[in-house]
């Protein structure tokens, strides 16, 4: 009798063990789509199935989420999505409703999206469901909730968790671009979210303001701004809303952060342009670069322990590395004559900046932080400029004349599928990703 | 031939720029309500006109020899005018990027702030400024206005 128990019980045990363990199983199928991904055979099929519902006005709702997850999986380009087929679901008109697995896998599809919607008092709630299709598998299941208003939020709280299970990496969805536009006459800065959409502007200087960039934790917005009369480095802490300003005589130039509490620019209060560490309330730090030439665009290495910066130390412009901790600087890029605007991919491995070439034309290339594998991304297309990585180290936004005035452009890392990321007014420059994805 | 053309731009160029300024202004006062022209210098303050504009060669910040002439008139004119406080803005053409011009129409202006110096000009009365690429003053997209762009512009407090 106690044997049987015993018995019993280990059987109890080992099913409570199975049913308690969905992570494990979630990171299992995780690690079999990245290892799809790394064998370059690039996107995964994926199959969107509109969310079920139950009221007409339910169905509008997952009628938007479902587009804002469309399109939020298809900027990604991680997806190849396929229409749902008709019968994806078995005995439509039953309780019992399904997803028809066979249908999925006869069309090829690798992941099912689907789930349901449903008021909750003034609420939404979407349960997503997500489905490998091969082995009828359910590989995630949550749910997220929020006002009507919040319907793009809600979307991409799905999206980003699934990117996340099936690429085991942190996505872009809730970052934010901020950037450059004369749209109003004057050079403000603007924000939007990654994919173009709820643009904001953050400046009415009636000025010049240049290079906005956002610290690692999106708390603070550096940026060079000309109300003074000179270019000052400001620095505006997004919460209180308070700016201010560094009190250097002199110019500043092209801000980028360390961490969250410091940023570096150039200064010239010295006489001579060298890139100096100052923290949050604008106070200098420390001087990072002592050289009689020009000294500029700092961008860092994720540890915060590399600096990448332009110096014209060897007559024209060049990107150099230094080690933070012993001042020692190396040059990176010896193709090109004129190289400028680099920026540390947040993986920590590569560098992009811009080749200003003999023709005329302004080209992004992108290079390993320790000068190997030189790839070029953009060509004969006017002036590519200012690339910045998504947080999530897949993408580039970045601005080019090729079709005429200085618009917002993104690409894949590898410089495919390049394409237009907002369409507004006036000229557009000077992007600069967020390293957040809220 | 080229010695003759860069002549008559030496004597042009201030009489346009003096002209485009008064232009400005004019427009503001008439209709202050039109969408501002991105053209007047945030230090609201006359231009000199005998204060001549220096030019550069491309990418170089170093005073050539009709800077350095233009440089010794104005001296003269400060000394004169002993009263006068001016900001020397460095400009430079739309060519490379953003941020390295910022850094390199500093130095434009920094170096006709020092030769000013070595003039006898007190330093106190002499503060720079660097626009880069941001106002520059002519439209083109040629070396025609590019070398006019390439400048250092005198402005009086």
């Amino acid at each position: 009798m106690p044997a049987a128990r015993l018995a019993l019980s280990a059987v109890i045990v080992f099913f409570s063990l199975i049913i308690s363990a969905p992570r494990s199983l979630v990171a299992a199928d995780s690690g079999e789509y990245i290892a799809i991904r790394k064998q370059g055979s690039g996107r995964i099929a994926l199959v969107l199935d509109r969310a079920q519902t139950d009221g007409r006005q339910e169905a509008g709702w997952a009628e938007s989420i479902n587009s804002v997850v469309h399109d939020g999986l298809d900027f990604t380009g991680f997806f190849t999505l396929i229409p749902p087929p008709l019968n994806v679901r078995q005995n439509p008109a039953g309780k019992g409703q399904s997803v028809n697995f066979a249908a999925l896998n006869s069309i090829g599809a690798e992941i099912y999206a689907g789930g349901k919607v449903a008021a909750t008092g003034a609420n939404i709630t979407f349960t997503a469901e997500v489905y490998e299709a091969l082995g009828a598998k359910p590989i995630l299941r949550k749910s997220y909730t929020g006002t009507p208003g919040e319907i793009r939020s809600i979307a991409h709280q799905f999206c980003a968790d699934l990117v996340e299970l099936l690429t085991g990496k942190k996505s872009l969805f809730g970052s934010k671009i901020v950037f450059v536009s004369n749209k109003s006459g004057f050079k403000e800065i603007y924000q939007c979210d990654f994919d173009g959409a709820g643009l904001e502007q953050l400046t009415s200087s009636k000025s010049i303001t240049l290079t906005p960039v956002l610290s690692p934790d999106g708390r603070h917005l550096a940026y060079t701004d000309f109300s003074s009369g000179r270019p000052a480095l400001y620095i505006r802490d997004l919460s209180t809303k308070k700016t201010l300003t560094a009190a250097k005589s002199g110019v500043s130039i092209d801000p980028g952060w360390r961490n969250n509490s410091e940023v570096a620019t150039t200064l010239s209060h010295d006489g001579d342009q060298n890139i100096y560490l100052l923290n949050t309330a604008g106070a200098v730090l420390r001087r990072l670069t002592n050289s009689k030439s020009i000294d500029l665009s700092p961008t860092f290495s994720p540890d915060g322990g590399k600096m990448a910066f332009v110096s014209s130390r060897n007559g024209m412009p060049q990107i150099f590395i230094q080690n933070m901790q012993s001042g020692e600087a190396k040059r990176l890029t010896f193709s090109g004559r004129y190289n400028t605007q680099p920026s540390w991919s947040p993986a920590g491995d590569k560098i992009a900046y811009t080749t200003w070439e003999n023709k005329g034309e302004i080209d992004i290339f992108v290079v390993n932080a320790d000068g190997s594998a030189l790839k070029q991304l953009t060509a004969k297309s006017g002036e590519n400029e200012a690339p910045s990585w998504s947080p999530d180290g897949e993408m580039i936004v970045f601005s080019s004349t090729r079709h005429g005035r200085k618009k917002l452009y993104v690409m894949n890392a590898s410089g495919e599928n390049q394409r237009p990321l907002l369409h507004i007014d006036g000229d557009q420059m000077q992007p600069s990703w967020s390293l957040f994805t809220k | 031939m080229r010695d003759v053309y860069s002549f008559t731009r030496y004597l042009l160029i201030p009489s346009m720029m003096f002209l485009g300024a008064c232009c400005c202004e004019k427009e503001i006062a008439v209709a202050p309500e039109a969408v501002p022209p991105p053209a007047p210098s945030p230090v609201a303050a006359a231009v000199v006109p005998v204060l001549g504009d220096l030019f550069f060669d491309f990418d170089k910040s170093a005073l050539r020899v009709d800077a350095s002439e233009q440089l010794k008139a104005n001296a003269e004119w400060l000394k004169a005018n002993s009263k006068s406080r001016v900001v020397i803005e460095g400009h430079c053409d739309e060519r490379g990027t953003n941020e390295y011009n910022l850094a390199l129409g500093e130095r434009r202006a920094v170096n006709a702030r020092e030769y000013l110096i070595k003039l006898g000009v007190d330093p106190s009365r002499l503060k720079t400024v660097s626009f880069g690429e941001e106002r520059p003053f002519a439209a083109g997209h040629d070396e025609e206005a590019w070398s006019q762009n390439r400048r250092d512009h005198f402005v009086a407090e």
